[in-house]
């Protein structure tokens, strides 16, 4: 009885999230192509890209490098477009339903967020047990601890984009800043290519890159078992300890910005 | 506590700019617990701005604001609590279904769910959605969503109800029920209304007006008093030539108002019955139609503003038609109006 009214503040936290998964999944389509764009770009640009490697001897399997960097990709896209819904609310007017209710500021940003790395959580784990068709190996606690990851970095993304969403009063701006924002992110990540052998400059860019070090974090986590150490660090920046704590870090510090920025603009 | 005070909203000097715009300057007012208080005013008046400031939804630049008792700038969490709101665009989840959306409002406002189950039943029922319950709002019409939003605000039990032009874009019979239904949620409910509107007959049925324009209080009492500021009777009168009618009119009754509205020549008068066969008699301009009436809230307006427009021309109100044209706006809005006065003119 005494903590009822932390209860009910959480309640609001709740009944975000829970519409932002009911919107996922009621638009179909969107789920639907949430799923079987990340397998059709396993599937073609993997291969394809498979065919310009087989000269070059490489001490692991092509898929094993890429799969990781799909992951990423989809999660960071789902997550950061899924954030959207709030410049919809805004457009179309349910964002004042939501704003007028007694729920604090900071519990519908925390919803807002939890939602949509929520949805880049699903996303992440039907991607997840593609991979041994990949030939990528897995005990229960290796997918655990991929989807930990993964959620690591949906929660990092999402909350990414409620601080984009700040000014944002049109859906189609704001789709138009995602592409900007995600395509230079995912590739300075390390995701399509090693960023270890790249000139100086995008190595430097990287660094400052949160995604770079999702991306390593996911690569140290789902090839374990695969790969041996010595060879996961060549396709990573950092080692996983490193990599990991700066990824926290950035979900902590994102989280505290996308609230402040959320209470601004409304 | 300090549940219990009369005054539930008291507003002082509440002002709100934006750059050099004043949107809303310099107004205050009260309202009564269990009242029906109406903001009346055309478009651009500073109504909404009004609106949003009273429900935490917008700063004001300066004046306070006390909702219950409580700040809206220090305690907006408190306000929020225990007022409702229905906003002049639609603000449901089209995704969701009618039950879906007022489940989420629940949740919002921390209902129980045994609480919404009972409260679900009987707000829909009276807003005769209950056989929607189960359909996405997407496919509703105008007037279904705007009854569904009502019923929405009443979910949580409000002490005060906030509606922004309610009945806005309805057809006449579904207005009619909107408004029913808000006497009816008042009687049972002790709950308070504010409401703001444009259309007049609206303002009548309210408890208390207040008549705002250019962001300020031009005028605030009971529909019966603002009225009797006109006068006993307005007659209006429409002849062949306007403007020799009104200059004979001048010459032959210099104690009497008259005024041009549009096409029709306006005449304020203590005792219209007694006059208007004085009237027929001394006037050479040939009438075409004329009517007496009791002055309404419409009258009230162009009183108001009427003398504002008029500060600048000597007692007269410019050739051109009015800024704001209200009584075009209520025939386009209440078309029975129009043909009543038609059928007058026959």
């Amino acid at each position: 009885m005494i903590k009822k009214p932390n209860l009910n503040k959480l309640s609001g936290i709740f009944i975000l999230w829970y519409r932002e998964i009911l919107m996922y999944v009621r638009n179909r389509i969107k789920f639907f192509s949430s799923i079987f764009l990340p397998i059709l770009f396993l599937i073609f640009f993997g291969t394809g890209l498979k065919t310009i490697f087989p000269l070059v001897t490489l001490p692991y399997d092509f898929a094993e490098f890429f799969f990781p960097g799909i992951l990423g990709l989809s999660v960071t896209t789902m997550a950061l477009s899924s954030t959207m819904s709030i410049v919809w609310d805004r457009e179309f007017g349910f964002l004042k339903e939501i704003l007028v209710s007694p729920v604090p500021r900071s519990h519908i940003a925390l919803g807002k967020i939890l939602g949509a790395a929520t949805t880049g959580l699903i996303e992440g784990f039907l991607l997840l047990l593609a991979a041994p068709y990949l030939g990528i190996n897995f005990s229960l606690k290796l997918f655990l601890g991929g989807l930990a990851i993964i959620f690591l970095i949906a929660y990092g993304m999402a909350s990414l984009g409620i601080c984009l969403t700040a000014r944002m009063k049109r859906t189609e701006s704001f789709s138009f800043i995602l592409q900007l924002i995600i395509a230079p992110m995912v590739f300075l990540s390390g995701a399509f290519f090693p960023i270890n052998n790249s000139p100086a400059w995008m190595v430097n860019l990287s660094k400052y890159n949160p995604l770079t070090y999702g991306i390593n974090s996911l690569r140290w986590v789902v090839l374990s078992q695969t790969l041996k150490p010595t060879i996961i660090s060549q396709l990573t920046t950092n080692n996983f300890i490193t990599s990991l704590g700066i990824l926290i870090s950035f979900d902590i510090l994102i989280t505290v910005l996308a609230i402040q920025l959320f209470r601004k603009m409304c | 506590m300090n549940g219990e005070i009369e005054e539930i909203i008291q507003v002082e000097n509440l002002r709100k700019k934006y750059g050099a715009i004043k949107a809303v300057d310099g107004i205050s007012f009260t309202v009564k617990r269990g009242e029906i208080f109406g903001f009346l005013g055309p478009n651009g008046a500073g109504k909404t701005t009004t609106i949003n400031i009273l429900c935490t939804l917008n700063q004001p630049s300066s004046g306070v604001v006390y909702i219950n008792n409580y700040n809206v700038v220090a305690h907006p969490d408190k306000v929020r609590s225990f007022i409702g709101l229905v906003f002049q665009d639609v603000t449901l989840d089209d995704h969701l279904t009618a039950e879906e959306n007022l489940y989420l409002h629940a949740m919002l406002y921390g209902i129980s769910r045994k609480d919404f189950t009972q409260r679900k039943i009987e707000v829909l029922k009276i807003c005769e959605l209950w056989d929607w319950r189960k359909h996405k709002v997407h496919d509703f019409s105008g007037g279904m969503k705007r009854r569904l939003e009502i019923a929405r605000s009443l979910i949580a039990q409000p002490k005060i109800l906030f509606l922004d032009e309610p009945t806005i874009g309805l057809d006449p019979q579904t207005r009619k029920k909107v408004w029913d239904y808000i006497f009816n949620i008042r009687k049972k409910k002790d709950i308070t209304i504010f409401l703001t509107t444009q259309y007049l007959n609206e303002a009548e049925s309210c408890d208390r007006v207040a008549i705002i324009d250019h962001g300020k209080i031009i005028a605030s009492d009971t529909p019966e008093n603002l009225k009797k500021m006109v006068g006993g009777d307005i007659i209006t009168i429409k002849t062949e030539d306007n403007d020799s009618a009104e200059e004979e009119f001048h010459q032959k009754f210099p104690q009497y108002n008259i005024k041009k509205i549009g096409k029709e020549l306006k005449i304020e008068i203590d005792k219209g019955n007694e006059f208007l066969p004085v009237l027929v008699e001394n006037l050479n301009a040939k009438i075409i139609s004329m009517e007496l009436r009791r002055p309404t809230l419409e009258d009230v307006f162009l009183e108001l503003t009427g003398r504002q427009i008029r500060e600048n021309d000597n007692g007269h109100i410019e050739t051109e038609s009015p800024l704001f044209d209200l009584s075009s706006l209520f025939t386009l809005f209440n078309p029975s109006h129009n043909h009543d006065k038609k059928t007058k003119s026959q």
